[in-house]
């Protein structure tokens, strides 16, 4: 049989599949994991991610936007897979995750700075594993020797002071958030944030009792709606701009992105991935930090264009 | 695009001299004075007016004949010849250079068919069939007076070949023609030269490996200093002719600079994405900066901009080479060349839309060209053959053959090579696997008739393999072993059987190259049935196009095998070659003519004549008067039948010469006559092999030439009637590829069918009226149909057409107005 592709959208999971002889290219989306930001869309070489608004339904909590992939446009670059802050998209070759672009510095990987230090746990300590909004830390606990502890409160207080706490943080899915750090009583969890940025609400404009950007927000406490205005913690908002597609009007939330932490690559896929993510100016900035002036040159030139087109 | 100026000698306006005919009537022995009363005939033309000289001959074509009027022109002064003797189709040549000879226009002399048409045809009515060569005689005389002295036309030729497809017929072509010294510019729309046969693992019936035979091939192509390779390119447009075609080539951006690519690959090592690779049938991958396959001719890199994201690896190893260019745009190119050789080749059909057999929904069901690359050392799994479904080896392998050929709900016809390269497959896998295989091949016929091919069906039969007559009705997969089994029947025992296999391999039709449509346009060709170029000739012009100057070679014209591409393709560069290897190309003056002063298209939009002429010969500008490129011409004359205003004359087939025939045809008891206007290269040559064959038919009918049927004018008719005709026959070639241009015969039935309904309309016994077709072998069928016409005519009666000529006349008569004056 030859090269066959295959599309399949279930109420979990979008799937895109290039069967061949002996490769088989599969893109997967949990769409339970998916906040419907844009940044997959905005990485994407091709243009082959749509971000689908959803219609609002009167008396109704407005609902995420949603995330098509073109099955004609799609090339298993693993793009999306890298750049998803949420760990939504899984791209595979023979089931293995591609990451051919990585190791042919073609891309980066993000950076997800979390240092942890469990040595100051207190033992019986649940708090970060109830601050992270999408529940995906969790607390595992070892007897000093090597057994998992069931059950805390049966041990003798000799044995509870040996038991080894370990805090796991499932790197790909944290989008760094950092609620766990402010709410860590010892300073165990330091964490860098991937995207650094700026969110800011014109209340001013905010239609009258909306409080859509608060509905899709993953990360508990970064929007609230308090006496009828939405109010921003910057300190936990990793700046996916979830709420920025839901937003019914322009100038009242603004998301900008202005750095990005990655590991360190010299290519042109990066530097348009770069300056979507953030703006032309900010790619520029980091450029000439690397001293690459032939793109530097590149990205002005694109952005005049676009100015132009404009 | 410049054409050639309509040659200033050819006039429309008849001459002022005055005339002196002379009339020359051959014996041809007792050929036809056995038959023929000469000394009635010579005293005959005595008798016609502008009549100077008449003089009869044992042998008009032998030295002393041809010596005789030679001398006649001479000493007479005689600026008209009419010649009663054979067919023209027989001598015309020869008297053409004999009065030639004697100072006298070629085209200022005229047969009178005496011979094929009275003396054979009418054996056992003498007296008949010399009054018929009497109005033979006086039929060309009068066509005769109003004949123009016509020149040869002679065209510059550009000593270069263009050959469109890259593949091994057009390889052989190209390489034959450069070494002949000429320049070659090769025309690819793919990457790599070497078409379908580079993608191949052996060959039958030799088993010799297939890229080892033609690499070389491809490489001589690339380095010969005469062939410039355009791959990656597609034919934007073909203006000119014979001769002198102009070719727009658009070569497609590879983002690579040639001139700079090494081919060393390094670009390829970096490039991170894979896509499905065409050449492999999509079964295994390449790179987004890639060549389809390592021994790609001309080895370049292209980018494959829908894959490519831009990360400028490549153009980071590339380096100081810098070959690599992303901002390259296509490029269009102007060529000139003399001949151009079609050479596009086939298409693999995938059997997507036979849903009973599986194909695109099991994975182990495969077609042959897939099995290829499975079993190529440089494929996909490293030349074994497994299985999609779980990468294992398969322990039984059916093989189904015509899958889409020989299906009336699909291709028809036999794709020629398929029972060989299945045989060839079978061969491969049972040496491959050994006795680990069982190996089945469900077939309708083996056909094996080439130098080797049966001894090789005897080599896969003693290897074991199963060989099933019966059609495959339907394939049935187990979801949880994708193993499959198939229904069919097994015709030599007369009863249904199933059988389990784990792997089927399909043997698909070939089908016409996608794009040949276009092709088809671009260079005026015309398609058969099946879709594959029509050439002009089924037996003696297999490598002719029908637009002069254009050849064919390999499987575009008809799905051939290795051999017979190869063949093809030096067949082709030598017909070529007798194309460009002359400075100048002549051409028959018998062209059309367009007068612009008469000519609608200046003050409307008309371009009747575009659209009818069957060779996209004439051009029809907004506000100026049609053209018609003389050397594009092949002299039908449809398109001076089909113009509203008369404005288009075809020389030495002019209107007036014919009406004068029919007129002079028409001189003597009319209503006694069948009036018969037959083309040259069908009916004409019909009723000569009538007269060959000595069949005999009613001496009533009087037959006027035509070079093509499409050249039939309905005011022929319609005087015909008018003068009281009996009867009148209009043959044509069998529809529909017989005619020799083309359509004609469509043109003419189009017109002549509407011209019957009026005619019967207005009280004519629709029987008057014949088109009949008749193939230059059907002498019996000719003589057949002027005998039944002839009963026709005696059975209506001599008063009854009377009477309905009465009828009709007005009409007639209003209808031919413009005639009034001559």
């Amino acid at each position: 049989m030859p090269f066959k592709t295959q599309k399949l959208d279930t109420a979990e999971a979008l799937t895109l599949e290039w069967i061949l002889q002996n490769k088989h290219y599969k893109l997967t989306l949990d769409k339970k994991q998916c906040v419907g930001c844009q940044i997959c869309s905005l990485a994407c070489p091709k243009e082959a991610i749509k971000i689908q608004k959803q219609p609002k339904v009167q008396g109704e909590k407005v609902k995420k936007a949603t995330v098509d992939v073109d099955l004609a446009k799609c090339i298993f670059c693993g793009i999306c897979d890298i750049t998803c802050p949420y760990g939504a998209v899984k791209v595979t070759l023979n089931d293995s995750r591609n990451i051919n672009i990585v190791e042919k510095e073609s891309f980066p990987e993000l950076v997800r700075n979390i240092k942890i230090d469990t040595r100051n746990c207190p033992k019986d300590c649940e708090v970060c594993v109830e601050a992270c909004p999408l529940d995906q830390l969790t607390i595992s606990r070892v007897t000093f020797d090597g057994k998992p502890v069931e059950n805390l409160a049966a041990l003798s207080p000799s044995q509870r002071r040996h038991v080894v706490v370990s805090v796991n943080i499932p790197k790909e899915k944290c989008p760094t958030c950092k609620a766990c750090e402010y709410k860590c009583p010892a300073g165990v969890i330091k964490m860098g944030k991937i995207f650094e940025g700026k969110i800011a609400i014109d209340q001013s404009k905010c239609p009258a009792g909306c409080h859509d950007c608060v509905d899709v927000c993953p990360i508990t406490d970064t929007l609230t709606f308090v006496d009828g205005k939405v109010q921003v913690n910057e300190a936990t908002c990793v700046y996916c701009g979830a709420c920025k597609v839901v937003c019914p009007i322009d100038e009242a939330l603004t998301v900008k992105r202005t750095r990005v932490l990655h590991t360190p690559v010299h290519s042109g896929t990066w530097n348009k991935a770069l300056e979507r993510l953030t703006s032309p100016m900010d790619a520029v900035k980091e450029l000439k930090s690397i001293g690459n002036k032939k793109a530097q040159e590149m990205v002005k030139k694109r952005a005049v264009t676009e100015e132009v087109i404009r | 695009m410049s054409q050639p100026e309509t040659p200033s000698n050819l006039s429309t306006k008849p001459q002022t001299e005055d005339l002196r005919i002379g009339v020359f009537v051959c014996h041809c022995g007792l050929n036809i004075a056995g038959t023929v009363d000469i000394k009635q005939v010579v005293e005959y033309a005595k008798t016609i007016p502008d009549v100077v000289f008449v003089k009869e001959n044992r042998y008009t074509c032998a030295d002393p004949g041809q010596e005789e009027i030679r001398n006649a022109i001479k000493e007479q002064k005689l600026n008209r010849v009419v010649i009663a003797a054979c067919s023209p189709r027989m001598h015309e040549a020869t008297f053409r250079r004999t009065v030639s000879e004697a100072g006298l226009n070629p085209f200022l002399y005229e047969m009178a068919n005496i011979r094929e048409f009275a003396s054979w045809c009418h054996p056992s009515t003498p007296q008949e069939a010399t009054e018929r060569a009497k109005d033979a005689v006086r039929m060309a005389v009068a066509k005769a007076r109003l004949l123009m002295p016509l020149q040869t036309i002679e065209v510059p030729v550009t000593n270069k070949a263009l050959i469109i497809g890259g593949g091994i017929a057009g390889m052989n072509a190209a390489l034959d023609l450069a070494e002949m010294g000429f320049k070659v510019y090769m025309l690819e729309n793919t990457q790599s030269i070497g078409g379908h046969m580079a993608a191949l693992d052996k060959t039958f019936p030799t088993l010799d490996c297939s890229i080892c035979i033609e690499g070389p091939k491809m490489v001589d192509c690339g380095r010969h200093p005469n062939i410039q390779i355009f791959a990656y390119s597609d034919l934007v447009k073909v203006e000119g002719y014979i001769g002198n075609f102009k070719v727009k080539i658009r070569k497609n951006p590879r983002y690579v600079i040639p001139q700079r690519c090494t081919g060393c690959g390094e670009c390829k090592d970096v490039c991170p994405i894979e896509y499905p690779n065409e050449w492999d049938m999509n079964l295994g991958t390449r790179k987004a900066i890639s060549v389809p396959f390592d021994q790609a001719v001309p080895l370049i890199y292209a980018i494959n901009k829908d894959y490519c994201i831009e990360c400028f690896k490549c153009v980071d190893v590339c380096g100081e080479r810098q070959a690599i260019d992303f901002e390259q745009k296509a490029e269009e190119v102007d060529i000139e060349v003399g001949a151009i050789i079609v050479s596009t080749g086939f298409d693999v059909y995938l059997p997507y839309d036979m849903p009973l057999l599986g194909y695109g929904k099991y994975p182990n069901v495969i077609t042959s060209m897939e099995f290829e690359r499975l079993i190529l050392a440089a494929g996909p799994t490293g030349g074994k053959v497994l299985r999609q479904s779980d990468g294992q080896k398969p322990h039984s392998v059916a093989f189904i053959q015509c899958v889409g050929s020989r299906d009336k709900n699909k291709y028809p016809y036999c794709s020629n090579y398929c029972c060989m390269y299945t045989l060839k497959h079978v061969v491969q896998l049972k040496e491959k696997y050994k006795e680990d295989v069982e190996v089945y091949v469900f077939y309708m016929d083996m056909r094996t008739p080439g130098k080797g091919y049966e001894e090789f069906y005897d080599r896969a039969r003693e290897r074991g393999v199963n060989f099933i007559r019966g059609r495959v009705s339907r394939i049935e997969e187990d979801p949880k072993t994708n193993n499959l089994t198939l229904y069919s029947e097994d015709a030599n025992l007369g009863h249904p059987i199933e059988v389990n296999v784990e792997m089927v391999v399909l043997a698909t039709a070939s089908i016409p190259k996608k794009g040949s449509d276009e092709i088809a346009r671009i260079l005026n060709l015309s398609r058969g049935a099946d879709g594959f170029f029509m050439e002009s000739h089924p037996k003696l012009k297999p490598l002719d196009a029908p637009t002069d100057g254009v050849f064919f070679a390999g499987a575009c014209q008809g799905l051939k095998d290795i051999p017979a591409s190869v063949s093809q393709g030096s067949g082709a560069a030598a017909r070529a070659a007798t194309v460009i290897s002359k400075p100048k190309w002549k051409i028959e003056p018998i062209i059309s003519i367009v007068d612009e002063t008469k000519c609608r298209n200046k003050t409307a939009k008309c371009g009747v004549c575009v659209d009818k002429c069957p060779y996209g010969a004439i051009k029809a500008e907004p506000n100026k008067a049609a053209t018609i490129i003389t050397a594009s011409c092949h002299g039908c004359g449809t398109c001076v039948a089909e113009c509203p205003q008369h404005a288009i004359t075809q020389m030495h087939f002019t209107d007036a010469q014919i009406m004068a025939q029919i007129r002079a045809a028409l001189e003597r008891d009319p209503e006694d006559k069948i009036l018969a206007i037959l083309c040259n290269w069908c009916s004409y040559a019909g009723a000569d092999l009538a007269g060959t064959s000595r069949f005999e038919y009613p001496p009533s009918v009087r037959a006027i030439r035509v070079m093509c049927s499409g050249r039939v004018d309905r005011e022929f008719i319609l005087e015909a009637f008018r003068l009281g005709a009996g009867m009148v026959l209009v043959g044509a070639c069998h529809l529909p590829y017989d005619c020799h241009y083309i359509s004609g015969n469509y043109k003419m039935k189009a017109r002549t069918d509407a011209l019957k309904g009026m005619l019967t309309k207005l009280g004519m016994s629709p029987q008057r009226f014949r088109v009949e077709y008749v193939s230059a072998a059907e002498g019996i069928h000719y003589a057949e149909v002027i005998k039944e016409i002839d009963a026709d005519m005696k059975a209506l009666g001599k008063e009854k057409i009377k009477e309905e000529n009465a009828k009709l006349k007005p009409t007639l008569e209003n209808m031919l107005k413009r005639w009034k004056k001559t």
